[in-house]
């Protein structure tokens, strides 16, 4: 189990440092330097400035110097300078970080809740029609785009009944709308992938010799079935949470919210590159750290991972 | 609370009938560009205005002031020496109760208002202001804070006796007054000025002279300001010369443009930014208001050539494309009332505009023979081409503007008809990253600040324009800026006009600047010649 873990989170780590690198060197493919680049948008920036400002951010070192620095800032938390606000990266994204936790977290236990509600309901209900009416909602979530969605209960709950904010007023409203729409579209592949996974499940012969026991469906579904499907949902789930960030960037700028979705957004538009180096790196990490997460509790589900070959985990859980 | 329907009737009807009922209006700093009406009636005390802007923004130090997200909330918060009353066309005193200039334009000294206070107790004084001019000029070294593009023939300044600063420039700059009227060269107070680079971009920590104060701020949401009750030194001859009628300013940001219509018209919010010209009239028939502030303080929505591909190396092609253009079917299938046609790169209120718009008449005729004449011979497809080359060329644009995309999609059908093909990459930031410094991408279409006259804009090698210096244009620009008396300076500035639309047609005109803004019923509001809504003198009723 140690020599498991290990592995784990070293690749982790070597996953975090090729991301780091790969971002480095992306940024050094730009037609230019950050900070020319950032003061491009302006009306005509003066060179001795430009010059005066790569000297003050560091980018006229060596490149490698400048690879060096960085990584070895990164370890101490720093991940530089915003160049549009001046203010550390590490400050710019901890000042809104909190919202999105919020509403991503909020929304993957929720996703994670329906989903196992939906799949509990479909497999459990009693009339076929039920049923079938129940496997096709996965399908209908996943079609409805996050931003249509967010736009029209917002026209609907704030401009034509104004029961809510257009804005995060702090309202129970304005919280769980935006929260709904981000899980419901969220929802839909576990949902898709744990279903899938139950239907094998239930077609293994130890499922029958329960059934011939005596045991109730609920029974079986919940103690064995499920348990049993549960690694596939897992996994797709540590891989949902790359969706999650990008839905964030549309609820957030649909909902008006602060969060990371709108920062990226205004990193973006005004050029501020070490900003969204900064935010390319911390979702990255977040990724990697999930899927880490995802593969240690891996184990506690499926014990025969330990056993078998480390790298066939997911194929077994698949 | 809505008004009754009754009401809200008469007033979309009056609106629509483009009658205005502003009896409160009329005074000097009243923009005249305030298109629906206005419910009559004397101010009330009081209230807090909610308004919501486009997008977020962190860096709010005043050089950086040149996108309207910042201008916008600046304005209200610092004071300049001077303001431009675009109703009278004329520069008068704010900060700065006179301005007097030498002949050569190389000096100009300021008379500063007795009695102004920063809102932390510092008195601005002359002083006060000569920090802040060196800022400008110079730029703050320790702070990486550049100087003020408008501010580029900046040498010195000097306190003297009576409240007085006097300037000295490098060259001649007849355009200097009327850069100390942008929010860009807002007054801060000078322990701002000597704060780092995230101080002074931080805007808890701007401290200005302005009617309102920071108050407190959710970053990326929210920004609250109270009003300043001993405010009593707005510009000359401004609507309300005290302290706000509002006790409190709330900034939100709507970034979805599909939900600004529904805010102004629910009161979610008292004033919205960016509204579509889909939305103008849905808003009025709810009740709402829609006021068009015209950007007089800026060049028109252009799309100016960049010559680098070769394409439009000749200056008939660009001449082809100009009247090649059909700016009124723009109008009535694109824009809405709230736009005007361009006859020049000045907004038709600007000092100095020439009309051109008998030159820039649609004549897809003149077009096809000013290409012939430059060799351009239609090819099999319609396209024309020369030595083997076909005549196609890109523009590329940022999404601010709202209309600008479909703007483009129209004008790609004009050209077509001409045999030119337009790729539309407009409002595409992406690939606009690239586009901006880019001289093979033939067309950058935006619209500029202009305080410093048109030399800023299109003279540097560097400029954003078009990424190339024209010697003739800057000859031109020097003997603008080095005019003497306003007959000659207005004169070169017709010039100006008509070398970069008409001789070398280096930038293609489209509209007026104008910014569109949605507002509830009980919403009174002037704007800037900037577009910048003056808080100062707002107020609303029926609440």
């Amino acid at each position: 189990m140690g020599g498991y873990i290990a592995k784990r989170v070293g690749q982790a780590l070597l996953v975090i440092w090729l991301a780091y690198t790969a971002v480095f060197l992306a940024v050094q493919a730009l037609p230019n330097d950050p900070v020319t680049i950032f003061l491009s948008t302006d009306a005509a920036a003066d060179p001795a400035t430009i010059a005066q400002l790569k000297a003050h951010y560091g980018y006229d070192q060596p490149l490698i110097t400048q690879y060096l620095g960085q990584l070895g800032a990164l370890l101490r938390g720093d991940l530089g300078y915003s160049l549009s606000s001046g203010a550390p990266v590490a400050a710019r994204i901890g000042e809104v970080i909190g919202s999105t936790l919020v509403l991503a977290g909020s929304a993957f236990v929720l996703a994670v809740l329906l989903a196992v509600a939906l799949v509990a309901a479909a497999t459990l209900a009693r009339g076929e029609r039920l049923r079938r009416a129940l496997l096709n909602l996965p399908p209908l979530f996943i079609s409805i785009p996050v931003f249509w969605l967010g736009l029209v209960l917002l026209q609907l709950l704030a401009v034509q009944l104004g029961v809510m904010s257009l804005f995060p007023d702090g309202s129970a409203l304005s919280l769980l709308v935006p929260i709904l729409v981000l899980a419901l579209h969220l929802s839909a592949p576990i949902a898709q992938v744990l279903l899938k996974s139950v239907q094998q499940v239930s077609a293994q012969p130890f499922v029958d010799v329960l059934r011939a026991k005596g045991a109730g469906e609920s029974w079986i579904f919940y103690r064995h079935t499920l348990k049993n499907a549960a690694p596939a949902a897992l996994s797709i789930a540590g891989i949902t949470i790359g969706t999650l960030l990008a839905g964030s960037v549309i609820t957030e700028t649909v909902f008006a919210r602060a969060g990371l979705g709108q920062l990226v957004l205004q990193a973006v538009t005004v050029q501020d590159i070490p900003l969204v180096q900064g935010l390319v790196l911390l979702t990255a990490a977040t990724f990697t750290v999930v899927n880490l997460l995802v593969d240690l509790i891996h184990p506690q589900l499926d014990p025969r991972i330990i056993t078998a070959h480390a790298g066939s985990a997911r194929a077994l859980a698949a | 609370m809505r008004p009754p329907r009754l009401a809200l009737k008469a007033t979309a009807l009056l609106a629509a009938l483009g009658l205005s009922l502003t009896a409160c209006g009329g005074s000097g700093a009243a923009s005249p560009n305030t298109e629906a009406a206005q419910p009559a009636g004397d101010p009330v005390q009081g209230g807090t205005l909610t308004y919501a802007e486009v997008t977020p923004i962190d860096n709010w130090q005043t050089q950086a002031a040149r996108f309207y997200e910042k201008a916008n909330v600046l304005n209200s918060v610092l004071d300049r020496l001077t303001y431009f009353d675009a109703e009278q066309g004329k520069l008068v005193g704010w900060i700065a109760s006179d301005f007097t200039s030498n002949e050569a334009k190389t000096q100009y000294t300021f008379t500063i208002r007795d009695g102004v206070t920063f809102s932390n107790g510092t008195v601005l004084d002359a002083k006060a202001v000569k920090a802040n001019l060196d800022a400008l000029g110079l730029g703050i070294k320790d702070a990486q804070i550049q100087p003020n593009v408008d501010f580029s023939a900046y040498k010195s300044s000097k306190v003297l006796d009576g409240n007085k600063v006097q300037v000295t420039l490098k060259r001649p700059d007849a355009n200097f007054l009327r850069a100390t009227s942008s929010v860009t060269a807002g007054l801060v107070a000078p322990e701002t000025l000597k704060l780092d680079n995230a101080g002074q971009s931080a805007i808890s920590k701007i401290v200005g002279s302005g009617p309102f104060v920071f108050a407190s701020e959710k970053p990326d949401e929210e920004v609250v300001f109270s009003a300043r009750d001993d405010y009593a030194w707005a510009p000359q001859g401004a609507q309300n010369p005290g302290a706000p009628y509002l006790d409190e300013l709330v900034i939100k940001y709507l970034p979805e443009v599909a939900h600004r219509a529904g805010a102004a018209q629910s009161g979610q919010v008292d004033l919205v930014r960016g509204l579509q010209p889909v939305d103008e009239q849905v808003l009025k028939s709810g009740g709402g208001q829609v006021f068009a502030a015209q950007g007089v303080d800026l060049t028109t929505n252009n799309a100016s050539v960049r010559i680098g591909s070769g394409q439009l190396a000749d200056a008939k092609v660009r001449q082809a494309l100009q009247v090649g253009m059909d700016r009124q079917a723009l109008k009535d299938t694109v824009l809405s009332d709230s736009y005007v046609i361009s006859a020049s790169i000045l907004n038709h209120k600007t000092p100095g505009f020439v009309d051109f718009s008998a030159e820039l008449a649609y004549d897809p005729a003149r077009s096809k023979e000013l290409l012939d004449e430059a060799g351009w011979v239609p090819g099999p497809d319609g396209i024309r081409q020369k030595d083997g080359k076909k005549l196609e060329v890109t523009v590329a644009s940022s999404n601010n503007s709202v209309v600008i995309k479909p703007a483009f999609e129209l004008i790609e059908q004009q050209w077509r008809e001409i045999g030119v093909k337009l790729v539309n990459r407009a409002a595409d930031n992406t690939f606009l990253t690239s586009a901006l410094v880019d001289d093979q991408v033939e067309f950058f279409g935006t619209r500029q600040f202009a305080y410093g006259g048109l030399g800023p804009v299109f003279g540097p090698a560097n400029n954003t324009q078009t990424l190339n210096a024209d010697e003739e244009l800057n000859d031109l620009f020097t003997r603008e800026q080095a005019a003497t008396t306003e007959q000659e300076h207005l004169k070169l500035i017709g010039e100006e006009q008509r070398a970069l639309v008409l001789d070398k047609a280096l930038t293609l005109v489209l509209w007026d600047e104008v910014q569109v803004y949605g507002a509830h019923s009980g919403t009174h509001v002037d704007f800037t010649s900037g577009t910048a809504p003056i808080f100062q003198g707002a107020w609303k009723s029926g609440k």
